[in-house]
């Protein structure tokens, strides 16, 4: 299977030749083929957020390059990056990153709106995704007024709701139970059968050990080390 | 099409969700485009008034001068005038101005040939006899008169003079005649105890526009004592006058439009951390670099043309409907009194664009180059606020 993401020996540094350099990652090299269900795995700290984040193209590498779809997107200008993260990336950030002060329906349709959706067209997709989720009926509540579950639904809802390719999500289950954490993997074991590939960070075994996996990379320090 | 309208409605939600500080933006930036506009449509309209007012008046005006004051002229002058080729009507005038006591107030008064028709602006009638006069709106409410009633002057043997006022001018032409009283010219000469044989000056009329200048020249050559004045330099006068005291009011209004751009300026040079993090949000999510500035790009032009709408509405109301309060001490009066004076309501476009361009532009650019600046740093970086 041709690997829809290709990470090639990136580096990440903050602050880069300043006294407060930080080395984030190192010579990182790792293939993610489509339809896959990988977790990158490690203590907190180790760089799990920092690869997730280039490899959706939130940020570039010092060194190395990324590549999606074959494409090297690691040295693309800022401009040409939306598009390619709008199309390719669903994004479930740790601090689930909703803005709080609009309701859960602004919330989900917030990557429709650059899209050539009509208006209507993205309601009628909101409803459907928002029914899916159980939060039909709190659409039109503000989002600060939801339980920390109900906020990590939306935040799901807005990562799926543009069907991307590459569901990414960063410690989904860190502020949810074990029922919710249960719940969520389903849905995302649901989505990777729909072949969506998904890649999740996180520290939680029981993310690590569920069924949905297909495998996990394990980090310190920066590295890759299993 | 459709993306430019998604991002319209969601810039509205957006600016829906910080009211208090986009309404007080606009409250300020309103208050700023009522004063500046407020002096521009005054402006405008004075000398639009004037114009209408001058442009149906004589072409030339002689005066004489004795020792370099202006003395009465000789009726006979008239006829002299009169011969120089390309010259039309030719008349003497009779006029002055007048200090009641009693209201503390200027006229001016001009005398007219009995059932004359110089006078289309008028409600009522002209005087039809000596005992009758026409007043401007301003001396009609300076002394609660109205048509049918009786005007006291004192003369100039300091005589109680009573006439009957026959008419009143129309607002229209206020600028010209808010302070003027009207009698027959026989009648101001008796007010004035002036002798046969003068006049105040003499109008006169050239066929030709284009040869105004040169039958001045003709005048002054064949009437060494006059002083011919043409229409041009009066118009000139008058913008001058104008276009001085509205520079004065808008030198003082630009502190207030200098306060404005210091509010532009200090949002320029930074958003806020939430700012920050929501463009952040945003491009994480799948908007690029131009999608963030078209969303600020609607709301600095929902905010800027609001407020620009609602200031221009304002200057409207201050200027033609309260008769501008706040600026006509400053900005007219040529004369003493203008107990109520109406401004007729005149929009000059050209300079509505310029206070349009010089107010929104800046605000826009101040709201678009702060999220520029943020949008075009790494997601990850600006949902930190970094």
């Amino acid at each position: 299977m041709a690997g829809i993401i290709q990470v090639e020996r990136i580096s990440k540094y903050y602050n880069r030749n300043q006294p407060d350099e930080v080395r984030a990652l190192s010579d990182i090299h790792l293939t993610i083929a489509a339809g896959e269900a990988l977790v990158v795995n490690g203590a907190s700290g180790c760089g799990k957020t920092t690869l997730l984040g280039l490899v959706g193209c939130m940020s570039r590498p010092t060194s190395g390059s990324v590549l999606v779809d074959g494409r090297d997107v690691s040295r693309l200008p800022e401009r040409f990056l939306g598009d390619i993260r709008r199309r390719t990336f669903g994004f479930i950030f740790q601090q689930l990153n909703l803005i709080k002060s609009i309701s859960v329906l602004e919330n989900t349709l917030l990557p429709l709106y650059p899209g050539k959706l009509s208006m209507k067209e993205m309601k009628i997709r909101a409803e459907e995704i928002l029914a899916r989720f159980d939060l039909n009926t709190r659409a039109g509540e503000k989002v600060s007024r939801l339980s920390g579950g109900e906020q990590q639904r939306v935040a799901i809802a807005r990562a799926l709701i543009h069907q991307p390719q590459v569901i990414i999500a960063d410690e989904p289950t860190a502020h949810l139970d074990s029922v919710l954490a249960a719940e969520l993997l389903d849905i995302l074991s649901g989505l990777n059968r729909e072949g969506k590939t998904v890649l999740i960070a996180t520290h939680d075994p029981f993310v690590s050990n569920h069924s949905l996996i297909d495998r996990v990379i394990r980090m310190r320090d920066g590295r890759i080390i299993d | 099409m459709i993306r430019l309208l998604k991002i319209l409605e969601f810039a509205l939600s957006s600016l829906g969700r910080r009211k208090f500080k986009n309404f007080s933006i606009i409250v300020v930036y309103s208050l700023t485009i009522t004063a500046l506009a407020s002096v521009l449509l005054l402006t405008s309209s004075l000398k639009k008034t004037a114009l209408n007012v001058l442009v149906d008046g004589p072409n030339i005006v002689v005066q004489r001068l004795a020792g370099g004051r202006h003395d009465l002229i000789p009726t006979d002058y008239a006829r002299i005038i009169e011969k120089i080729p390309g010259v039309g009507r030719v008349k003497p005038r009779i006029w002055g101005y007048y200090y009641d006591s009693l209201y503390h107030a200027n006229y001016t008064i001009l005398g007219i040939d009995r059932g004359s028709e110089q006078f289309a602006m008028v409600e009522g009638k002209t005087p039809a006899g000596d005992e009758q006069c026409m007043v401007g709106q301003g001396v009609a409410e300076a002394q609660h008169a109205e048509p049918g009633m009786d005007l006291l002057l004192i003369n100039s043997k300091g005589i109680g003079y009573s006439c009957e006022i026959s008419g009143t001018f129309k607002a229209k032409s206020a600028l010209w005649t808010n302070d003027l009283i009207v009698f027959t010219t026989g009648a101001l000469k008796r007010f004035f105890t002036m002798p046969d044989g003068l006049a105040t000056d003499i109008t006169v009329e050239v066929f030709n526009a284009g040869e105004v200048a040169l039958v001045a020249q003709k005048i002054k050559r064949l009437l060494p004592d006059t002083r011919p004045i043409t229409i041009d330099e009066i118009l000139h006068t008058y913008e001058s006058i104008f276009n001085w005291r509205s520079g004065m009011m808008l030198t003082i209004f630009t502190s207030s439009l200098l306060a404005f751009s210091i509010l532009a300026w200090d949002k320029a040079t930074g958003i806020s951390r939430e700012e920050k993090r929501e463009i952040g949000i945003l491009k994480a999510i799948g908007w690029d670099t131009g999608d963030v500035l078209t969303l600020k790009l609607c709301e600095g032009a929902v905010i800027s043309v609001t407020a620009f709408l609602i200031g221009i509405s304002l200057a409207y109301i201050h200027v033609f409907l309260l008769n501008a309060p706040l600026l006509v001490p400053v900005l007219k009066g040529w004369s003493v009194l203008f107990p109520r004076f109406h401004p007729v309501p005149y929009i000059d476009g050209y300079q509505i664009i310029i206070l349009g361009f010089l107010t929104i532009v800046p605000y826009m650019a101040s709201t678009v180059l702060p999220s520029w600046k943020a949008a075009i740093t790494d997601p990850e970086n600006a949902m930190r606020g970094v």
